[in-house]
Formats: C-alpha cells, structure tokens, sequence
C-alpha cells in the first residue's frame, strides 16, 4: 500500500530536463533511500515531489490523490514534510521558535508535540532558547528535522540529512531515523552516504542521469553486484 | 558639554523617528527583497493624510494620528496587492524601480492636492521645557513616547505572534519558510501592514518636529536606508539602534561639518558599511 | 533668420531630445552593458553642465570662472571631470549588488547636489551661472538654435556610432560575456571589476558631455536644474521605454518620451488656471503611471534586446 508513489517524472528547472523517467515509490511505516552518484538527480527527485522542480511529465501522488507540481505550503497541510540539505534551519531564530514555524499549519497546542522532539532529541532540550545559528552542524540538523516533524506529517523528506556531519552525530540520526519510522512516520531519504542508507532502508532507488535504474529492499541492493561495484564504491562506512 | 547633550537629544527624537522608517524598509527587503525607494513618500503620504483630519477637518491630532496609520497601511497594502504583487517573478531590479516610480506618484498626488508650500499641524507656539539645562520640545516627548510605544508593540508583535514569528522566519530565510509551509503571501500583507504604519508614525512625528513639504519623506530616504544597512537587512531590532545611531551622528556632525551637510552624514555612513560591513554591525542577512 | 512658431518649437524639441539621447546612451553603458543601476544620474549631468559653465563663462561672477574658454574646450572637461568621478564613485560601487549600488548612486548624487548649492565659491550657490555662451550667438534670430540642433545632432551620432563600434568589439564581446556568466568569465581570467569600471567611466563621460551640452543649450544653470525628477527618473523612463540594453531603444525611448512629457504640457495648459499650478505635479504623475505600466506588461521596451541579460541582481 503504497504512500508517495512517483512514475515517469521529467522535471527540472527551466533549462533542460534533470530528471527523465525518474521513479519512487514509498509505502507508510517505512525508510526509503534514493542513492546515485552526484549529478543523478536525487535532491532534484526530491524537490520536484515537494513541488521546488517543475514537473514536465509524470504524475505524483500521495494516498491516492495526485499531488503534481503542488505548492509546498499545500503539501504540508496534506501531510509532507521535507527538509533541505541546507538552510535548514532559520538561524536568527531560537530552538523553540524554530520548531514553532514547522507547527505553523497547525491551529492547535503544539506544546505536547514540541515536548516530543526535545525527547526524540534530547541534545536539543536545554538550548531552546538559544538562536539555532548558533548552535553545530548536527545540532542544527536536528532542529531541522525537528521542524519538519512538528506538523505530524505522514511522510518526511529528508535531503542528504548527515551532509557534513561528523560520524557520532551521523549514527545519532540514523538512530533517530528508524525511530521516527518506527513511531509510525515513513521517511524518504536522499544519501550520499550509501551503503550506511541502504543498510538502514528498507527500500533503495538507485538513481543514474535522471533515471530510476535499481528499484529493490535495502538489503537486495547492497547485495547487487553490479550496484555494489558501480554505485557503492570500494570506500564508505 | 551642554551642548553636546542638547545635540543627542535632537539626535534621538531625529533618531527615533529614523528608526521607524527603517524598520519598515528592512523588514521589506528583507522579505521582499527589494529596496523600496517609496518608503520615505509613504512617511509623506501618512504626514499629509493626517494634516488633512487635523488641518481641514479640524479633528484633533489624536484622533487624526490614528487615522492616518490606518489610511497609509490600507494604501500600501493597496499598492503591493494590485501592483508589486505582479511583479514579484520578474527580475528583482523592476521591482526597485517600480517602487522608485511609486514614490512619485505618491509625492505628485501629495502636491497636488495639498499644494508645494511648506504647512504645518497646527500653529500653536509650544514653548520648550528647560529641563537640567536642556531645551526639550514637548513634541519632542510625544515623539519620544511614541516612538518608545511603537516599538514595544512591535516588539510583543513578532516575539509572540504566530504571524510575527513567521515573518521574522521569512525575513531570514524566505525559501525555508515557504517549505515549512508557512503561508508566504499572508505573511507579506502583514509586512505592509508594519511597514506602512510605522511609515505614517514616522512621516507624522517628522511633521510634527519640523513641518510637511512634499519632499519631506524622499529627503529622509537615505538616512533610512543607512539605518537599515547598518543594522543589518531584515533584522528590525538592528534598524532601530541602526535609526538612533544615524540620528545622533547626524545631529553630532553639526560639531565639526557645517549644518548643510547634515544629509551627507547618512550618506557617509552607507558608504562605509558598504565597503566594511555590507551584512550589517549586527550580522543581519 | 526667423522660423515660424511651430518649426521653431520643433527645433527646440528635437534638440532637447537628442540631448536626453545623449543621456540615455550614457546610462545605457551603465546598465546595459554592465547592469550597473546608477540612480545618480543628475550627479553627472550637474558635474558636467558646471564644469563646461565655469570655464567657458567670461570673468564678473563671485564665483570660481571667467576662464571664457571655448565651448569644445568646456565640453571635454565636463567629459574628463565626470570620468574622474565616476572613478572615485566606481571604486566603491563597481562590484555591490543592485539595491545597494542604487542605494549608494544616490547618496553620492546628494552630496554632490549639496556642494554645488552649498559652495558658492565654486559654483554661485543657488543664484546659478548665468550667460554662458551659445555657439554663433551672434548670428541672431533663430540661426544659433538650428546650429545648436546640429551640433547636439553631431554629437549623438558620434556617439551612437562610437558605441555602436564599441559592442561589436572585442571589447564589447568580453563585457557580454561578464553579463551572461560572471563567475565563469571571472574564472576565465578575467578582471571583473576592472571591466565594470571601465563602462561606469565611459559612461559617465557620455553623460558629461550632455551636462556640458545642456548647459550651453539653456545658457543658464542652477542647483535647481538638476532635480532627480527630471533628470535621472525621465532618463531612466527613456531607457526602460525604448529597451533596455541596446541603443538605438535608448535613443528611441529618449524622442518617446520625451514626446509624451511635452504632449502632456500641452494638455495640461489646457486645464481651467486653477488647476495651472499644479500641472507640473500632474504631468510626473502621469509619467509615473505610464512607467508601471510598462512595467506590468512590456518591461523589455519599445526595441527589446536579442538576448535579455541574466544578470544576478539584487534579492539573490
């Protein structure tokens, strides 16, 4: 039963097409990865389901309803939530401030779910008050991810979340990850970090120049030899 | 010594009302992204629209203050939706223009209704007070309390308003905002909002300090912008110190620069920020 | 020799025009060439028009001048002063954003509108410079004024050629590849700020040989002169009117618009004589709606460009 289905996508952003028959497909409860060398389309992929990228051909939906070339802000009132690889985070804002701005679709008390992300993440517990800008890379991932979970969405879209981290703050979201999915919230995840992704997905989708090439469980494609060679490299954790 | 003091104390009425100018324009260019030259005719406009229920028709300045805010802010609000509005997709630099060519139409509107020469609220001679060897206007206090009030009000705004907090996420990061979900076009509306009523606040204490002339907003433009730059773009706390620091220097400056030039302090300043500091003293966007 | 009243306001128009063309083909290296968005323009045209006033005026004022040098003499100063200026100016602003640079044009037009009203010695203050000479004066009647529209003929063609030599240069080339790609022509080896700097100059230089012209046209100037309404928003208009970024558009747009402000004069004498004192307010007005409209649906002008600019302006 799928959640996010995506088929035939080219989308791009005036100019020539990044995408050419990309596709994804993501059933609830579940972590989904998009991995690729650089270059392949995979923010792209991303920010054209959130409606960021002109879709020229294809359709997306979401439960059943097509969401194609949506407006962000629609999105997250139906239920997504997407969080960039960077800029993640308003930086003259405090902790708290800044998870208040994900909850900003939402009319009612926040304060039970805000209460819930200091717990998922409790490194963030005593900084609310602090300007996000002026806390560290992980930290600030955190609140990014933070943010866009205070809406309650059904599916949060995460683009290359363990960018530039070090590895203790890296297993730390791979960790938060899987408890997300696990409190009943499916999550699609752009990785450079491969093999990592893969090995915590539960679906992978290999993207190569703007095309979907390898569609299987996490597990399947570390497996795949030829995914193995070409895509994960010799190196990587 | 004395003199000094009586100088900061011109400078931080002249400061205040800066200050309320600026913070429009850096919540604006901030969100909006765009310089808006109209800004200092909007002063102009609000000046001039309570001239009009104080003047004419004869309601007293409090009632004719209020008045004029609400007027100037349904105005801009006006002119962003019917205007600026269209022209957001375009290229950035139509925008300026476009508000350049705004502000005067504004000033040729305010001409022509209420005509070039110089008038005045009302010409009552209010004697300044003599307070520790300083001469203090009792405008000069009005001014001062507003001002003071204002940003109190403007403070509560976006430290603990939904709407106030989203335009202060929108100010520092547009795109972001716009993926969190918040909803972009409210927001701006809401800009206006502040932005053309501390306009009219400001265009009105101006007129209340010296007199209303149609060219009385375009000429304070520049200090605004200066206070605006140097507090850092999109930071409104930073545009109030940024407005009370241009003021007091503008007013210092008669100490060593002939009075003539007073214009050329805020000027000076800009150039200066821009060469040094271009994200402004307070790490502004 | 004397021109009935029609033909001698046609020569007064035509002249005026063509030095507003000046005008425009000056920013239009500003902006067209470099995207520089120079909002002070009348700085320049100020400069120029006092600089070929005080040498060319013969001795008697209380001011800096009586040097009675010839007008070509006084126009390549006002050419050469301006350039100076525009390198001062350009070292601060050659490389801000849009906003800023506009921001900035602007507070220096200020300072320079403030010395000259404020510096008497130089300048006459606000009482201006009166007789400055007209070429072949003498001549009387209307002859000076058909000389005089030649010679602005004369100097808008030479210009309009000059550049128009310009773009196809080499030259030109690198200033069109700076525009489409900054960051690959400056990775290329190229001197960004050395290129913008030159195109600010040159144009300023052009607007100072119209300042010049302007000045002996009218004979007589004043800090009042150089009001930023008609001068640097009017050029603008022209500009943006006739199309960005070529010359002919600037030229163009300059006898449009130019056209539309005198039309609008006529109508507005016109109006009952209460109205009269307010006319002028109400020809900007005007001028100001017409430019949004223009804005809102032909912003790429009368003679748009083959390839609009993708210049990084400011918001980025």
């Amino acid at each position: 039963m799928s959640l996010l289905r995506a088929t035939g996508i080219h989308a791009g952003y005036g100019g020539a097409d990044i995408l050419r028959g990309a596709e994804l497909e993501v059933a609830a409860n579940e972590i989904a990865v998009i991995v690729g060398p650089n270059g392949a389309g995979k923010s792209t992929l991303m920010k054209a389901v959130f409606g960021l990228a002109a879709v020229h051909e294809g359709s997306i939906t979401f439960d059943g309803s097509a969401i194609t070339n949506h407006a962000p802000d629609r999105l997250v009132r139906g239920g997504l939530s997407y969080v960039p690889q960077e800029r993640n985070v308003f930086a003259s804002l405090t902790v708290s401030e800044n998870l208040d701005m994900g909850a900003f679709t939402r009319r009612d008390d926040t304060t039970a779910d805000r209460e819930r992300i200091f717990s998922i993440f409790p490194d963030l517990a005593d900084k609310r008050r602090q300007p996000a800008g002026q806390l560290s890379g992980g930290q600030r991932q955190m609140v990014a991810i933070g943010r866009a979970l205070m809406v309650r969405p059904r599916l949060l879209m995460l683009d290359e979340p363990t960018a530039g981290l070090s590895p203790k703050f890296v297993d730390q979201i791979f960790e938060r990850i899987a408890a997300i999915r696990d409190e009943g919230v499916a999550v699609l995840m752009v990785e450079q970090n491969a093999r990592r992704a893969l090995h915590a997905a539960d679906r992978g989708f290999v993207l190569v120049n703007g095309q979907t090439r390898f569609a299987d469980t996490g597990d399947a494609l570390l497996r795949n030899r030829e995914v193995a060679e070409a895509f994960l490299g010799g190196a990587g954790p | 010594m004395i003199e000094i003091a009586q100088l900061l104390v011109f400078g931080v009425v002249l400061g205040g009302i800066i200050a309320l100018g600026a913070v429009g324009v850096s919540l604006l260019f901030g969100i909006l992204r765009f310089a808006h030259f109209a800004h200092g005719d909007m002063m102009t406009l609000g000046a001039y629209i309570a001239f009009f229920f104080a003047a004419t028709l004869g309601l007293p300045l409090y009632f004719a203050f209020p008045i004029a805010i609400v007027a100037t802010i349904a105005i801009a609000v006006a002119i962003d939706q019917v205007l600026y509005r269209r022209l957001r997709r375009t290229a950035p630099v139509i925008l300026l223009f476009s508000s350049f060519g705004m502000a005067l139409i504004l000033r040729s509107v305010v001409e022509m209704i209420f005509g070039p020469d110089t008038v005045v609220y009302d010409n009552a001679i209010r004697l300044p007070w003599t307070v520790a060897g300083l001469r203090i206007k009792p405008d000069h206090v009005v001014i001062l309390a507003g001002t003071a009030l204002l940003v109190a009000a403007l403070h509560l705004f976006l430290r603990h308003t939904r709407t106030g907090k989203a335009m202060r996420a929108m100010a520092d990061d547009p795109d972001l905002a716009r993926v969190s979900g918040i909803n972009t076009e409210r927001v701006i509306v809401w800009t206006w909002v502040i932005g053309g009523g501390l306009a009219a606040a400001a265009g009105m204490f101006l007129a209340l300090d010296t007199r209303l002339v149609p060219l009385m907003g375009w000429h304070i433009l520049l200090p605004v912008f200066a206070a605006a730059i140097l507090g850092g773009i999109g930071n409104p706390y930073g545009a109030i110190l940024g407005g009370l620091a241009i003021g007091i220097a503008t007013e210092l400056s008669t100490l060593i620069l002939p009075p003539v030039y007073k214009p050329a302090v805020a000027f000076l300043v800009i150039v200066a920020m821009l060469i040094w500091r271009p994200t402004g003293l307070f790490a502004g966007r | 020799m004397e021109l009935p009243g029609l033909l001698s306001f046609l020569v007064f128009f035509v002249t005026f025009a063509g030095l507003y063309g000046v005008f425009a083909l000056g920013l239009n290296v500003q902006w067209g060439i470099s995207g520089q968005f120079n909002l002070g323009v009348h700085a320049f045209w100020a400069v120029g028009a006092y600089t070929s006033a005080i040498l060319t005026t013969e001795p008697g004022g209380a001011h800096l001048g009586g040097f009675g040098l010839p007008m070509i003499a006084g126009l390549a100063a006002a050419m050469i002063l301006c350039a100076l200026l525009a390198v001062l100016v350009g070292l601060i602003t050659v490389n801000l954003r849009t906003d800023y640079l506009a921001i900035a044009t602007i507070g220096i037009a200020e300072v320079v509108r403030l010395v000259l009203k404020n510096e008497a010695w130089l300048t006459n203050g606000v009482r201006g410079i009166p007789g400055i000479p007209r070429p072949f004066a003498e001549l009387g009647g209307d002859a000076p004024a058909l000389v005089f529209l030649a010679i602005v003929a004369l100097a808008l063609g030479l210009v309009y050629a000059a550049l128009e030599i310009l773009r196809r240069s080499p030259w030109g080339r690198v200033q069109r590849a700076l525009r489409e790609d900054e960051a690959a022509a400056g990775a290329a080896g190229k001197n960004v700020t050395g290129f913008r700097l030159q195109s600010f100059v040159l144009g300023a230089a052009i607007m100072g040989l119209g300042g010049g012209l302007y000045a002996h046209f009218f004979a007589f100037i004043s800090p009042e002169a150089f009001d930023p309404l008609i001068t640097t928003f009017v050029v603008w208009v022209m500009l943006i009117a006739g199309g960005s970024g070529n010359n002919l558009g600037a030229v163009v747009g300059a006898f449009v618009i130019w056209g539309i402000w005198s039309g609008s004069g006529f109508l507005t004498e016109l109006l009952p004589i209460e109205f009269q004192t307010r006319a002028g307010s109400l020809r900007i007005l005007l001028i100001g709606i017409l430019l949004q409209i223009i804005l809102l649906t032909r912003p790429e002008g009368l003679i748009p460009e083959e390839t609009a600019p993708r210049r990084k302006s400011g918001g980025g």
